[in-house]
């Protein structure tokens, strides 16, 4: 026989077996009108909680993305005020003269090409829009400077023995100074690479490091390589985030150290090789460097790019990736515009016939220079 | 005083059920050895915002599980009950013009009391409230420095329940929804453009634990859920709407699921019973 509904009980007791009777018609009956209340509070918390968090949308028009992208900028960018006091830049003025660019039946193409063009008043090669056709991009930063570097010549002094450890090409030159060309940091280099190829090099008289046409990456990978070269813990730089949408609202600078690698340590003088497409990680790569006592910086100043990129979108989808935390050196100077070479060397074109690289050759004669004065 | 008291008191039985278990053991048979466990899988619509990543909307499927165990506990002469109840969701969105996509996971536990109130034979009100641990995180597929947003959020939440037991054919039924909202709360967010790299690596921890309540965190879970009787076992369809919403640190994030969710529900006494039990769950 199937037990009545009705007459169950909601305490979950099975009425036959249970040893202790619950009082449900006095204690359950007795204060519903607490259960409604407690609902009704629930309710106005419920009201209280409907308020919709969502952001404001632009029309998916020429007119739209070009508003959706200006502000992303406007509000965004971090260094809107240093560029002002820089070169002038005025944003307001920017977005006043491009506005008038934009028509409602524009191209996607024609619409790309002002937008890019916009973006490019920024200056920045950490700046780019990304469309399915396209990517806009500012490089004046090296393309405007000699290039300071070939490959081909490289190749002359790299030979064919040369050895390889992650993405660090090595060998010892004819005159027992080593040269390490660093071509990325896009991937991870690993602890026992670095260790390995400096107990390869231990013998050496001096140590080039050649970042030239390393155009950045990782920024763990910069630091990992940069480890290797100091006993101490020393203060390299600041950095800063956007608290805000206003062009000051900045966190407190965050002191950067650089700590000594518990792997193996070169105690020796150092050459960073550098030109003006050593940019970005290299960029920081390089001010680690350079506030190390045994390291001298030869070549051309670096390329720059000191702000951490970040990516947000435009309503037809394209992806722009802008400048949003910048870095300092530890004076609080920025690097967004490069880095300045202790001793500037550019490449003559007397020695690129001759096949020599003016840079590595000036580093070569520094360094052996230095061995020879200290013994 | 008083208060003070009876709040350790519950707080403890909250914590150390097992403790407040032994004290009932002389008794054999008991209303706090009723357990009602439920497992509902689901799919459904979400829709996500999270300005740290983009300032679009991305939208799109998500599979969802639900897994609810509730007790009587011999609390307040027998009239509270503990809901534990796990979710998790994975969800892959696109933008509105499919040129990037995100992919989120969220795991959620909460676990509270509820005080029952028996309005009459067929309707129950259910209130008190929950402790939540909510982690999670969304993966925007393009983005450079600011690929993923990790969500990591405690809170406190306000819970009720309204059961409605009726017959259709002499076949029991059992309808059920309940509603949470988190009132007070801790979430970890980076700073408005502030990477996970100066984050972790530097070790600037300034700011990334902020608290919430109504003002920055206006969110609220419900289930909605129908019990039928199929032979010995017990159906459960139901409908989740998770409505998880923020504004800390100047970041925008939203979550919009509507699941719908299917399963079994297994209501058993710790002692084995010969007796059919589905009809006479409290829940």
């Amino acid at each position: 026989m199937k037990p009545s509904f009705i007459s169950q009980s909601f305490t979950g007791v099975p009425e036959k077996s249970a040893t202790k009777p619950i009082h449900r018609n006095r204690i359950y009956r007795s204060c519903p009108r607490t259960g409604i209340r407690w609902l009704a509070f629930l309710f106005i918390l419920c009201i209280l909680s409907s308020s919709c968090i969502r952001e404001d949308e632009y029309n998916n028009d020429p007119a739209g993305n070009f508003e959706a992208l200006w502000k992303i900028i406007d509000e965004q960018y971090c260094f809107l005020d240093y560029k002002a006091e820089k070169y002038g830049l005025d944003w307001n003025k920017v977005h006043e003269r491009y506005r008038k660019l934009i028509t409602a039946d524009m191209t996607a193409k024609g619409l790309f090409e002002v937008l890019g063009d916009m973006l490019a008043e920024l200056r920045d090669g950490h700046v780019n829009l990304y469309a399915t056709f396209d990517v806009a991009h500012y490089w004046a930063w090296h393309e405007d400077y000699p290039q300071n570097f070939s490959d081909s010549i490289q190749r002359i002094y790299l030979g064919t023995d040369y050895k390889i450890a992650s993405s660090l090409k090595y060998k010892v030159l004819d005159d027992n100074i080593g040269y390490v060309y660093c071509e990325s940091f896009e991937n991870g280099i690993g602890n026992g690479n670095l260790s390995e190829m400096l107990q390869e090099l231990a013998t050496c008289n001096g140590l080039i490091i050649d970042v030239r046409n390393n155009t950045g990456g990782k920024l763990t990978a910069s630091t990992k390589l940069a480890e290797r070269f100091t006993n101490e813990k020393v203060l390299v730089g600041y950095i800063c985030h956007k608290t805000g949408k206003g062009h000051s609202d900045f966190s407190s600078p965050q002191a950067v150290y650089l700590e000594p690698s518990n792997g193996v340590r070169w105690q020796k003088n150092v050459v960073v090789l550098t030109n003006r497409s050593s940019y970005s990680a290299t960029n920081d790569f390089v001010n680690s460097m350079n506030q190390l006592p045994n390291v001298t910086l030869i070549g051309d100043w670096t390329g720059g790019g000191s702000g951490l990129p970040f990516s947000s979108e435009l309503p037809n989808g394209w992806s722009v990736r802008f400048s949003a935390s910048p870095m300092f050196d530890p004076q609080m100077n920025h690097l967004e515009f490069g880095i300045e070479p202790d001793i500037q060397v550019n490449m003559t074109s007397e020695d690129i016939k001759k096949g020599k690289d003016s840079i590595i050759e000036r580093a070569r004669k520094y360094l052996n220079d230095l061995y020879t004065e200290g013994n | 005083m008083k208060k003070a008291a009876l709040f350790l008191y519950f707080i403890s039985c909250t914590l150390f059920p097992a403790f407040a278990q032994n004290e009932s053991s002389c008794d054999t048979l008991q209303a706090n050895r009723f357990v009602m466990r439920s497992t509902l899988y689901g799919i459904g619509y979400t829709n996500i915002l999270d300005t740290y990543l983009s300032p679009a909307e991305y939208t799109g499927a998500e599979a969802r599980i639900v897994h609810e165990r509730m007790r009587m506990t011999r609390m307040m002469k027998g009239k509270v009950s503990t809901q534990s109840l796990l979710q998790a969701n994975i969800a892959y969105t696109e933008n509105s013009s499919d040129t990037g996509n995100e992919l989120s996971g969220l795991i959620n536990w909460s676990y509270g009391l509820h005080y029952h109130f028996q309005i009459n034979d067929h309707l129950k009100i259910l209130a008190g409230g929950l402790g939540e641990l909510n982690g999670g995180f969304i993966y925007n597929t393009r983005n450079s420095n600011n690929p993923a947003q990790a969500k990591a959020y405690i809170n406190l939440s306000a819970s009720g329940m309204l059961l409605y037991k009726f017959r259709i054919k002499n076949i029991p039924f059992t309808a059920r929804y309940q509603i949470n909202i988190p009132f007070a709360g801790l979430m970890f967010s980076p700073e408005y453009q502030q990477s996970y790299y100066e984050i972790f690596t530097l070790g600037n921890h300034s700011g990334i634990i902020q608290f919430t309540s109504l003002h920055n965190q206006p969110s609220l879970r419900q289930l909605l859920t129908l019990d039928i009787p199929i032979g010995t076992a017990t159906l459960r369809m139901g409908y989740v709407g998770d409505i998880q919403q923020s504004r800390v640190n100047r970041i925008k994030c939203h979550t919009y699921s509507h699941a719908f969710m299917f399963g079994f529900v297994k209501n058993f006494y710790l002692i084995k019973q010969k007796d059919k039990l589905n009809d006479r769950s409290p829940y």
